[in-house]
């Protein structure tokens, strides 16, 4: 069998008290556009934030393509090829949406701390932000401070953050919230466009986008992964229908 | 040469009023306080890496301005005695942020693992413990005393001996030149980006590939060398180093200038340098009551402005780069507020200047000079003649405000509605 891109293994995770991550075991195969679903408070962005190095892991390993980068720092884990976007958007308020974007580009194109290069020499990182601005629809924003932007396109730009470092693994977690029925098409096809040569992770609530685009998902009740399957098979499911998705889909 | 000029017009200009400033202020005064505008712009600038670019609060920062002032007048009469061969003093500045760049990295390292609160008072606690070191370590330091220098050591290339003030003040506007050109092209570096990015969201920071506090580190690092180059030409303007300069009193007026001038623009810190020496050496001769004044100052822009004079200025820059015009119509609303703000001004000062000249005077004397008058400041007549001055200027201020608002906004909605297609 391949390397998975991203495996959990018997992974726990508590606060104080109480147990939010239950033993969960999941690999993401290469290539492939993964979909977590659950109810609120299910614990998926506590998986993201286990995955990317922001929480620590209680018990159990997560490797990154055979690779072990448990309990990592979030700087090394991004550096190792996973980027991530947040549900909360975060970014860099008082820069521009195209500096934003550069930022997130940065130090994948190996510049690291330096402080000799002039980054309006710098042609291609330039050219590639542009790009990026362009696939995400900011390219008319340029130079609008980030915090000054409309709600959608701070969505937008969280995303493109995300996408500068073109990283393997691409981690999206609630990408569409809050957009608009046409923003959120652009953004699928946006997502769909990405993901051809990348492993994609998406936590999403909007179950057309879900069966839209996944071509596994994985459904996350209490903490604990209760299926893990095609979506064919995830909408026939009778303990996810229980659990989550009630009569809405089947 | 008119590319150069294009392109660099800025920097153009500010070497040619660097080199026709003296030929204008002649006097010795004048020059002595330009060479302190000088070495503060550096220092002030240094410190804007810092807070303004990095969103580091420090309350320590004189320490590596002052440490390395010691060791560069320590250097000189190494020189001087013959213990230490010699090294030109035109290139002293440099090892002075060369020291400055040392203890940064090493102090650097420790306090710069957290941001905020917790960065602002190990900083704090570093300050305080140099200050007590120049106690302490009365060899290095020479206690309250200081050191004493002398520049003139060695050759005299071009009969430069660095003995008249002039001669320095052409060492430190060279310096300040390179030192302010340098600091700007670090804010268009991957390192001043990405430091601006850990101002704004320090988490995402890490989430980008960076460690925050690699950056946090570096920039703190690279802050102390400018600040050890300041101290250096501090060291060589007055030929002594006293213990001020190290302590919190010295961090603070950074902290002033700053935050008057703008710490959210570039020449932010530079206008506060300038605007604060300057009433320092004027107004402190003039007054008592000159701190009073420099700290309802820093009160008024930190509760009424967004950064600074300098953001004061460009809060304007939208309505200058669309039509100049359009500043037709805020004159008269502006000049009335400010009119004002001067009538209430003067009244307050008035009475402030009184009950100083009453609290500090050691003989039964009551009368005081105040506006170039001769008042009694123990008579009434002084007191209400203020009093009927600032109650109509506050009243005055507290209608003239809002129209000066509006005239602004307006000005702004018209520039929105000219970019909108």
């Amino acid at each position: 069998m391949k390397t998975p891109a991203v495996e959990l293994r018997g992974v726990w995770k508590n606060f104080g008290n109480t147990e939010i991550i239950r033993g969960i075991d999941l690999a993401i195969e290469k290539d492939t556009i993964h979909a977590m679903i659950g109810p609120n408070g299910a614990g998926k962005s506590t998986i993201y934030n286990l995955i990317t190095g922001r929480y620590h892991v209680d018990r159990g390993q997560i490797l990154l393509n055979g690779e072990e980068i448990t309990n990592q720092t979030p700087h090394e884990i991004n550096r190792k090829g996973i980027s991530r976007s947040f549900q909360v958007t975060n970014i860099f308020h008082r820069m521009s949406v195209f500096e934003n974007i550069r930022c997130g580009m940065l130090w994948h194109r190996n510049y690291k701390y330096s402080f000799w290069n002039f980054l309006g020499r710098q042609g291609e990182l330039n050219r590639r932000t542009e790009e990026i601005m362009v696939r995400t629809g900011l390219a008319s924003r340029r130079d609008v401070l980030a915090g000054m932007l409309s709600y959608s396109d701070q969505r937008a730009l969280e995303i493109a953050i995300t996408l500068a470092s073109g990283a393997d693994v691409i981690m999206l977690d609630e990408p569409t919230s809050g957009m608009s029925h046409g923003e959120t098409e652009q953004t699928v096809e946006l997502i769909r466009k990405v993901a051809r040569d990348k492993t994609l992770v998406i936590v999403e609530h909007d179950m057309g986008v879900v069966f839209d685009l996944a071509h596994t998902i994985s459904v996350l009740v209490y903490g604990e992964i209760i299926a893990c399957d095609v979506p064919q098979r995830i909408r026939g499911d009778r303990a996810v229908q229980e659990a989550y998705l009630g009569t809405e889909v089947a | 040469m008119a590319g150069l000029v294009r392109r660099h017009g800025m920097w153009v200009a500010a070497f040619a009023v660097m080199l026709v400033l003296p030929w204008i202020f002649q006097t010795g005064f004048a020059i002595t306080m330009l060479n302190q505008i000088g070495v503060l712009i550096v220092f002030s600038l240094a410190y804007n890496m810092l807070l303004g670019q990095g969103g580091m609060l420090s309350f320590g920062h004189a320490l590596y301005f002052g440490i390395a002032g010691y060791f560069t007048a320590h250097f000189l009469n190494g020189v001087g005695e013959d213990w230490l061969p010699y090294f030109p003093v035109t290139l002293l500045p440099i090892f002075g942020g060369l020291i400055g760049l040392f203890f940064g990295i090493g102090i650097g390292f420790v306090s710069t693992r957290r941001a905020g609160t917790v960065f602002a008072m190990i900083s704090l606690g570093f300050a305080e413990m140099a200050t007590a070191l120049t106690l302490i370590l009365v060899v290095f330091f020479n206690g309250e005393e200081g050191i004493q220098t002398d520049r003139m050591v060695g050759p005299e290339p071009l009969g430069i001996t660095f003995g008249p003030d002039i001669h320095v003040y052409y060492l430190i506007s060279f310096w300040c030149l390179v030192a302010t050109a340098a600091m700007y092209v670090l804010t268009r570096t991957p390192f001043g980006r990405m430091s601006n990015a850990v101002r704004d969201n320090p988490e995402r920071v890490e989430f980008v590939g960076y460690s925050t506090h690699r950056i946090r580190w570096l920039a703190f690092a690279l802050s102390s060398f400018f600040a050890g180059l300041a101290g250096a030409l501090h060291a060589l303007n007055f030929e002594h180093v006293g213990f001020e300069t190290i302590g919190l009193e010295q961090s603070g007026l950074a902290l002033f200038m700053v935050w008057i001038g703008g710490a959210r623009n570039f020449v932010g810190p530079i206008l506060g340098a300038i605007l604060i020496t300057y009433l320092n050496s004027n107004l402190s001769d003039i007054t008592d009551a000159w701190y009073l004044y420099l700290g309802i100052l820093f009160m008024v822009i930190v509760m009424f402005t967004q950064g600074g004079l300098s953001g004061l200025v460009f809060m304007h820059e939208p309505i200058w780069k669309t039509d100049y015009r359009l500043f037709g119509r805020m004159m008269a609303p502006y000049a009335l507020g400010i009119g004002s703000t001067i009538i209430a001004a003067i009244g307050v000062i008035g009475m402030f200047e009184m009950i100083y000249f009453l609290s500090t005077r050691v003989t039964e004397e009551t009368i005081a000079v105040l506006y170039w008058m001769e008042v009694d400041a123990a008579s009434a007549l002084p007191w209400i003649a203020c009093a009927a001055i600032t109650a109509p200027g506050v009243a005055a201020c507290r209608r003239t405000y809002p129209p000066m608002a509006n005239s602004y906004n307006e000005a702004i909605a018209a520039v929105k509605g000219r970019m909108a297609p």
